[in-house]
């Protein structure tokens, strides 16, 4: 089980963020690397890659407001 | 018809959407490069052009100075000369600065040199307000492009269409022009995406023809016509008036030139009640050519007066309560929908 | 570098062309039109911005040019067409609306087009700067040889897309070069009356580019001046403007009585033409009987090309419809 972390190096302010979507639904098998997430920090998007390869488990809904370093979500060995 | 449902479940926005399809086409094409501004670092203001300049180079993606004319006037030439540029241009308002390279020279050299130029040029187009950037940066403007002959325009409502149409663009010689309401791209920073903006969207390519309306939702008591954004007010407005057993037919125009007049008709025909939704100015409008479909091939299929339902004759109004009395939205169409069946 | 004899050759008969076509559409331009001036009546309808006195900038140019290159003009482009290449019997018919013209009368006389010498028109002022810059780019990007030259007149070059263009061929050094015939006049204005600066070759320096200034309107300065700009083109140092102080004989379009213009000016003005035919004469570049051969050759070669443009058949009206898209 890896968390989906959102990299403390993905955007360079203390500023808090928000999950804009997730690219694929709960309980999808997704390859490490690919795209699962966009972030919205300001006026950029940013984007979330799947730390290790598995079932993308998500934790935090889009709308959500996160933080740096936050959980959102985990990948399942399968 | 509705987009083929492939189920590899990959919600993509529109910006990501279009990117992907400029992107596959680049590869394959070595004579395709984007040109504009902030196209670079920014990756564009909308998010058009991430990740291109570190894939393909300096020389294929290509940042220019504030000089709209002098770059689209560029890129025409290449144009002429054997290439296939892609021109972004963020807000349709700015076309005022340019507007002559893109009508008088980009729109008629094909047909002024009795087809001996091509014009195999693609401009990518951000357009719409509603997030208070006031009259000069909220504009649509699409009748204004699609009134001059030469010029293909066509307004993705979704991420699939978007990558769909995007290849159709490239992959045409002539100039076409591929614009996205800035509300629906997908980027945070301007609004919630719109669930229904976001489509799941195949990894392989795909082509859908210009001139080829869509069908959203179907339905017998009245069409439903939107393009861009207003297929959504549309979309919204349906499900309000089904809660009333009115069953509305969502009829998206995907493409203003061509246009599907075709389709429009056979909905028309069907329903015999006809709402247009624009946010572009409601004068001598999309709306209006909607109409005119239906008055020149059979008015006597409406059962009722036809409604359009247009951005007011105004500039745009910077302050929220204005703009949100201008903007057309579900509730005037469910309020129009009502109107032509009597209600 | 100093035109041989052969090139000075070529420049006199293709100024001598521009001209004599020009004298004879001059004339089928009035056919119809008297004694009422109606721009669209007779055969050669619209207006007519013809090229009387600025033949010598088209030659001095196009002298060093080849089927690499790219030319584009303006709303007054006889002179550049023909010193180009573009065919001469499509072009009259062109003017003439027939469907044998090169755009099949789709264009007419502002916008002749000719793809078989990379050829094109603008009809707006300015607006073929940035498309002749842009044929310089893609022979950059295509990595093929090949530079492109842009004319515009001195009015022309207070333009935005004239400064835009020149902004960024000069950033991207492009195979450039923007020439701008300095008639004196667009349409009634001077250039004193219009211009801060007194000359646009002193100008270059506002985009960091190399820039020359010819006076006295002579095939065979202007030759040397274009040569040093083609030059720094082929070697990729980058565009330049070339600045060519030249006549306009006539009004700004014909029907244009120039009366903003005082006599003793206009009658000051030296026609370039008979000039350096004397001059080719005195420096024995070519005796008598061999110029009387070749003006003999120009006018047959033009009254061909007048006759096929007037029995070429029209487009069905039709036509109209077609090739607005590829």
């Amino acid at each position: 089980m890896t968390d989906i972390v959102a990299p403390a190096d993905l955007w360079d302010t203390d500023d808090e963020g928000v999950l804009f979507l997730w690219v694929y639904p709960d309980g999808t098998v997704v390859e490490k690397g690919k795209l699962i997430a966009e972030i919205t920090v300001e006026k950029a998007q940013l984007e979330l890659t799947a730390p290790a390869s598995g079932r993308l488990r998500i934790l935090v809904q889009p709308e959500s407001i996160i933080k740096k370093g936050q959980v959102l979500g985990k990948i399942e060995a399968v | 018809m509705a987009a083929p449902v492939t189920d590899t479940g990959r919600s993509l926005t529109m910006a990501r959407a279009g990117r992907e399809a400029v992107i596959a086409e680049m590869r394959k094409n070595p004579n395709i490069f984007v040109i504009g501004e902030d196209v670079v670092k920014l990756g564009g203001v909308f998010g058009t052009t991430v990740g291109m300049a570190e894939e393909f180079g300096a020389q294929r993606v290509i940042d220019t100075p504030i000089s709209e004319t002098g770059f689209i006037g560029i890129a025409t030439g290449a144009a002429m000369a054997g290439m296939r540029p892609i021109i972004e241009i963020a807000f349709v308002d700015f076309i005022g600065v340019c507007f002559n390279q893109i009508f008088n020279f980009a729109a008629k050299t094909h047909y002024m040199s009795g087809g001996q130029f091509k014009m195999p040029l693609t401009m990518m187009i951000g357009y719409g307000g509603g997030y208070n950037d006031a009259a000069q940066h909220s504009q649509c403007l699409i009748a204004t492009l699609a009134h001059v002959p030469g010029i293909r325009i066509a307004t993705p409502a979704d991420s699939y269409d978007a990558k769909g149409l995007m290849h159709t663009c490239l992959r045409d010689d002539n100039l076409t022009i591929w614009m996205v309401h800035k509300r629906i791209w997908g980027l945070g920073w301007l609004g919630t995406a719109l669930k229904t903006a976001i489509a799941t969207v195949p990894e392989e390519e795909y082509a859908i023809p210009f001139g080829q309306a869509r069908i959203w939702k179907e339905g017998k008591d009245v069409t439903l016509v939107g393009y861009g954004i207003t297929v959504h007010a549309a979309l919204q407005a349906a499900e309000k008036l089904a809660a009333e057993g009115i069953s509305a037919e969502v009829l998206d125009l995907r493409t203003i030139v061509p246009l599907d007049r075709d389709a429009i008709f056979k909905s028309v025909s069907k329903t015999g009640r006809l709402v247009v939704a624009d946010e572009d100015y409601m004068n001598c409008g999309v709306t209006a050519e909607v109409l005119a479909v239906v008055a020149e091939r059979g008015p006597r299929v409406l059962k009722a007066p036809a409604v359009r339902v247009a951005y007011p004759d105004v500039p745009v109004p910077f302050s929220r309560p204005m703009e949100d009395y201008c903007l057309p939205d579900a509730d005037k169409l469910v309020a129009a929908a009502r109107k032509t069946l009597g209600k | 570098m100093k035109p041989t004899a052969q090139q000075r050759i070529w420049m006199y008969e293709k100024m001598l062309t521009s001209r004599k076509l020009d004298e004879q559409v001059f004339e089928a331009y009035w056919e119809g039109k008297k004694p009422v001036f109606n721009m669209g009546k007779g055969p050669l309808p619209g207006e007519m911005h013809q090229s009387f006195g600025q033949e010598p900038t088209a030659v001095g140019m196009c002298a060093h040019l080849g089927p690499d290159d790219a030319v584009g003009a303006g709303h007054r482009p006889h002179h550049v067409a023909i010193a180009r290449g573009v065919n001469l019997k499509r072009m009259a018919a062109e003017l003439f609306g027939r469907k044998t013209g090169l755009s099949g009368g789709r264009g007419g006389h502002m916008h002749l087009y000719d793809k078989s010498v990379n050829f094109f028109c603008s009809g707006i002022i300015a607006e073929g700067m940035g498309p002749g810059a842009g044929m310089a780019l893609a022979r950059k990007m295509q990595g093929k040889p090949g530079i492109a030259v842009s004319y515009n007149g001195e009015g022309a070059a207070n333009q935005g897309a004239f400064h835009e263009v020149m902004n960024m061929a000069s950033l991207w050094k492009l195979p450039f070069i923007a020439v701008i015939e300095d008639n004196n006049y667009a349409v009634s204005v001077t250039k004193k009356e219009s211009t801060a600066v007194p000359s646009w070759q002193r100008a270059s320096g506002a985009y960091n580019c190399h820039g020359e200034l010819v006076v006295g309107n002579d095939p065979d300065k202007i030759f040397s001046a274009a040569a040093r700009c083609v030059e720094r083109a082929r070697k990729g140092e980058g565009p330049s403007i070339l600045e060519i102080e030249t006549e306009r004989l006539h009004g700004h379009f014909i029907g244009d009585a120039a009366g903003y213009r005082s006599k003793e000016e206009v009658a000051a003005q030296k026609d370039p033409i008979p000039l350096y035919r004397k001059r080719l004469l005195d420096e024995n570049v070519l005796t008598e009987a061999e110029m009387t051969a070749l003006e003999a050759r120009v006018k047959q070669e033009v009254d061909e090309a007048m006759k096929f443009a007037r029995e070429s058949e029209y487009p069905a009206p039709a036509e109209a419809l077609e090739k607005v898209y590829a």
